[in-house]
């Protein structure tokens, strides 16, 4: 019978010795997505370096990440065992979702890796500068169309800052979301749209065979030759930051020590290395220095979120 | 060097025994785990790329390629077999696939879906190596107008396949649409019809509204219809391998499924199910037997089977040239490239040229692979009908729940202290509206296609809008748009004027000529 | 499926009528639930509450074009379902439903495959149920062992190393 012979031969090619699990990490994500990828290398990295026997991760995906959020802290309270990946996107869809559950329900353990937005146009196009855009955003907000992700998500955020930095009512902004990056890249590429705006990784390419201009990046640094908002003129600092979050209710001790394995974690070869291959950029930050960044990220993000109309 | 030296060098690789045993391992896994009913070829490739990652560069792209295309190829068996597609883009494939295994052809039906997914993967994946830079340039002058006016037209051949009646068939399209609406509004960030549910943010999911409509509903149905219809044996009869008028009735769907799948896969925003509609819609019209439609014609199988394929590797062309993945499948695939140190975009045939050229070599030998372990399965295929039916849709049960589970198995919903997964819940609710749908007559596929182009059809209109600050014009203004709608209110008004000439004269007429 | 020529007897049918029901509760449904909408100031040339309007008019006119085809007698004769087979395996997937996260994939899916195979007639369940718990063992081995696939373990998942 056919199942039985899939089922030898899966088993055969694939069985793997298993331990005892330690870590349980959560990606709210699918596989393949962001989050998950960000999960699987920390399971790697950790067993990699001996930290941690056995990794399981899991996905629950839905909703920008609160599913899995709101199943978390329901299943998971006082396990010292069980973390969670999340970032800036979460921070977004707790608010326009109106989740029950947001990140002051679980223990934010660091900050792991980040990655600015990038703002760009097409090679033909006939702003040159970051200045060109501002002045054409200001004269007509709606002749200037943003292609970038979902709406609320963090390049519809920056999009918004940008207009509202400038002196341009955000709710204005002629903003097309579209349902990933990929999808943003070909209608700029195609001049469908007057810039895109989505992760630095996403346009990379483009901007190096010359088939794009980049105008700014979103970040707090300049990335190459391309000048940060600052710089340009524009005083907004936004980037895509990747967490790790532990189960609410845990001793501080139990805190600690999750924090100490995770900074072993970060610190390691295996981890730098899976870094540079994915073309992802170490932005670790714990301790009291992380809860402070989160704070004023959730701050800044709620605001915002109300000026350009998507929460109340 | 040029093309032809690149890809003869990236063959010699491939070709080296332990490649070649990686790809037969690769192609094996891929059928094996995209046969099951309920598990689509995004699941398989996400689930089965870690096993590449321990291989050499060489050897884990060879395997990942036969994963690929053996997860494409396997869920055609089950859905021409037992009417459970595993995910949006074979569900044309069972229209005429399953009627055919029910008259005891499923053998032929199988032998022409692995030969036309092997002769368009052939055609596209050399497609691929040689035209690639130009189908992107064209792909990349569709804006949401011309996007807009590809969904008109595919709403307009979905009539296609909505079986004897009319009313009954739009209804079902419209019960898609409705469900469509359904999650966050894209453009504004506003829920829509959720109910206060979170998981319904994110819409309903295709997948478990394709396996729940398909494979629960038919198993109800079947299982509620078998007291009365006693043992229809569906196993083989005549011949498992295709005769000689099956053979001059597939090559010309072969070839137009992959001319139509290949472009619209290449397509940032087309989709693979979108080229099988359209294939199947022409081979509709192009039939010499258009009776058989419904009951089981093999140019029903044979197009859409070559278009699935033929847009799988043209999902490619933007992945490699753009860096653009335009699908789940190709997303996952993105990340399993980085693994190998390809960095798909505009530099990666000058940065990488012998990897670019060692993925479509192997990308060839898997196709092969696949005709070559698949064609001689046919017969033990087929014998899965011969399993009793109570262990054949308690197994199709399994694997069904085991896939949505897997894809989106949160415990989100609560029922005092139990908690549940709402997605099985969906699954199960679904698939009994699929058994309803079945008992009055209704056709199953449309509910699927609305789904699927509804909310395209709405973004991309709307982004237009958008862009052009209102302008209705807009919509008309690019030649694509314009060439498209022609070709709508062609296929609405020839079978029209067709008929009031007397349709059925004119066409026998013409097969009488012809044959 | 049936299909087949019009109801000779002409008489209303009921189960169309219920039909045509239907689809104006989710046309209303569809158009109430709109209404309710929040509409962000964000400017928008087709909004997002067009589209649920326009798919809600056509769900009443089905609804209607239903109704005179019920009224006619012109749907389609069906057969006669037999409800016993069918409340078996919509059993079986509600067992397994609620059963996941207690009792874990294997015992709950091994339920819902010896629910189906006594819907088809198979039994009894003593002999039915274990086959089918170490079927869906062997199944969750391979998904979430083998391919690390997430799938819900309970008290027989971890006895397995």
């Amino acid at each position: 019978m056919n199942k039985l012979f899939v089922a030898a031969l899966l088993t055969g090619a694939l069985a793997v010795p298993a331990y005892a699990a330690d870590y349980t990490i959560m990606a709210p994500a699918s596989p393949g997505g962001g989050w998950d990828q960000t999960a699987r290398t920390m399971q790697e990295a950790l067993q990699a370096e001996g930290i941690s026997g056995n990794v399981q991760v899991t996905n629950v995906p839905g909703a920008g990440g609160t599913i899995g959020l709101a199943q978390f802290v329901n299943q998971s309270t006082g396990n010292p065992d069980a973390l969670i990946v999340g970032g800036y996107v979460m921070v977004g869809a707790v608010l326009t979702n109106m989740s029950p559950v947001t990140l002051a329900d679980v223990t934010p353990i660091a900050r792991l890796i980040g990655e600015a937005d990038v703002i760009v146009v097409p090679a033909a196009s006939e702003l040159k500068t970051m200045d060109d855009l501002v002045a054409k955003l200001k004269a007509d907000p709606g002749s200037v169309s943003w292609a970038g992700g979902s709406a609320g998500g963090v390049d519809h955020i920056a999009a918004g800052l940008i207009a509202k930095a400038v002196g341009v009512d955000p709710t204005q902004i002629n903003y097309i979301a579209y349902s990933g990056g990929g999808e943003a890249l070909a209608a700029v590429l195609g001049g469908q749209v007057t810039v895109g705006i989505s992760g630095v990784g996403e346009f990379a390419s483009q901007i190096e065979a010359g088939d794009l201009r980049a105008l700014a990046v979103t970040g707090d640094t300049a990335v190459g030759d391309i000048p940060n908002l600052k710089d340009a003129g524009v005083d907004v600092a936004v980037t895509n930051w990747r967490m790790v979050a532990a189960a609410p209710g845990i001793t501080d001790e139990q805190k600690a020590a999750v924090t100490a394995d995770i900074e072993k974690m970060a610190m390691s070869q295996t981890w730098k290395t899976a870094l540079e291959t994915k073309g992802w950029t170490d932005m670790y930050m714990a301790g009291a220095d992380f809860d402070a960044q989160l704070a004023k990220d959730i701050e800044a993000t709620s605001a915002i979120l109300k000026d350009v109309g998507l929460v109340q | 060097m040029d093309t032809f030296g690149l890809l003869y060098e990236g063959l010699l690789s491939a070709l080296q025994w332990q490649n070649l045993i990686y790809a037969f391992i690769g192609v094996t896994l891929g059928t094996a785990v995209g046969v099951l009913p309920g598990i689509g070829p995004a699941l398989t490739v996400a689930l089965l790329l870690p096993v590449t990652y321990k291989l050499d560069a060489a050897g884990s792209l060879i395997m990942f390629a036969g994963i690929y295309y053996g997860g494409m190829y396997g869920g055609s068996t089950t859905s021409i077999l037992l009417n459970t597609p595993g995910e949006s883009a074979s569900i044309v494939t069972a229209l005429e696939g399953n009627k055919m295994a029910r008259k005891g052809r499923g053998g032929p039906a199988l032998a022409t879906a692995a030969i036309g997914s092997f002769i368009a993967g052939l055609i596209a994946t050399l497609a691929l190596a040689f035209i690639a830079p130009w189908v992107v340039k064209i792909a990349l002058m569709f804006g949401p107008a011309d996007y807009f006016a590809l969904m008109v037209l595919a709403f307009v051949t979905v009539s296609a396949a909505f079986g004897d009646s009319p009313l009954r068939g739009i209804t079902a399209l419209f019960i898609g649409l409705g469900l469509g609406l359904i999650g966050i509004d894209l453009q504004s960030g506003q829920a829509r019809l959720a109910f206060g549910i979170p998981d319904l943010l994110d819409g309903i999911e295709v997948t478990t509204l394709a396996v729940a409509l398909f494979a629960i509903g038919e198993t109800l149905m079947i299982a509620s219809t078998s007291a009365n219809v006693k043992d229809e044996v569906m196993a083989i009869k005549g011949s498992v391998w295709m005769t000689l008028e099956d053979w001059k009735r597939s090559w010309a769907p072969w070839l137009r499924g992959t001319a139509i799948g290949f472009p619209i896969g290449a397509m940032p925003a087309g989709g693979a199910e979108i080229g099988t509609f359209f294939s199947y819609a022409a081979e509709r019209q192009l039939t010499k037997h258009p009776e058989e439609f419904g009951e089981g014609a093999i140019e029903g199988v044979a197009g859409p089977e070559a278009a699935n394929n033929a847009s799988a590797a043209g999902t490619l062309v933007p992945l490699l040239t753009l860096g653009l993945p335009t699908s789940a499948t190709a997303a996952i695939m993105l990340a399993g490239f980085q693994q190998f140190g390809l960095q798909p975009g505009p530099l990666l045939f000058t940065n990488n040229a012998s990897l670019v050229w060692a993925l479509i070599a192997s990308l060839l030998v898997a196709n092969f692979m696949l005709v070559v372990l698949n064609l001689p399965l046919v017969g033990l295929w087929v014998r899965l009908l011969n399993i009793p039916k109570p262990w054949l849709y308690g197994g199709i049960l399994v694997f069904a729940t085991l896939g949505t589970l897997g894809a989106n198995g949160a415990m989100s919903g609560h029922l005092g202290p139990i908690s549940f997964s709402f997605e099985l819940m969906m699954l199960l609710a679904f698939g009994v509206l699929g058994y309803l749908l079945r008992l009055f007559g209704y056709p199953i596929a449309p509910v699927v296609i609305g789904l699927i182009l509804g909310p395209m059809a709405e973004q991309q209109l709307r982004r237009a809008l958008a862009i052009s600050q209102g302008d209705f014009t807009a919509l008309v203004h690019s030649p694509i748009a314009i060439g498209l709608y022609v070709i709508a209110a062609a296929a609405v008004l020839v079978p029209l004027w067709l008929r009031m000439r007397g349709k059925g004269d004119v066409l026998s007429q013409m097969a009488a000529d012809e044959d | 499926m049936t299909t087949g020529g019009p109801n000779l007897a002409r008489r209303p049918d009921g189960a169309a009528l219920v039909i045509a029901l239907i689809l104006a509760v989710i046309a209303g449904v569809i158009i109430w639930q709109t209404s309710q909408m929040r509409l962000p100031p964000v400017q928008q040339r087709v909004g997002p509450t067009v589209f649920p309007y326009v798919i809600a008019a056509g769900l009443l006119a089905l609804s209607l074009g239903t109704l005179v085809q019920a009224l006619r007698g012109s749907f389609p004769p069906r057969e006669k379902g037999d409800m016993g087979p069918m409340l078996w395996i919509v059993a079986g997937l509600l067992a397994q439903i609620m059963l996941l996260s207690t009792a874990g994939f294997a015992i709950a899916t091994g339920l819902l495959f010896a629910f189906t195979a006594k819907g088809f007639g198979r039994g009894p369940l003593w002999q039915t149920i274990p086959i089918g718990i170490v079927f869906a063992l062997l199944v969750w081995f391979i998904f979430a062992r083998g391919l690390q696939l997430s799938l819900p373990a309970g008290p027989l998942e971890r006895l397995l190393p």
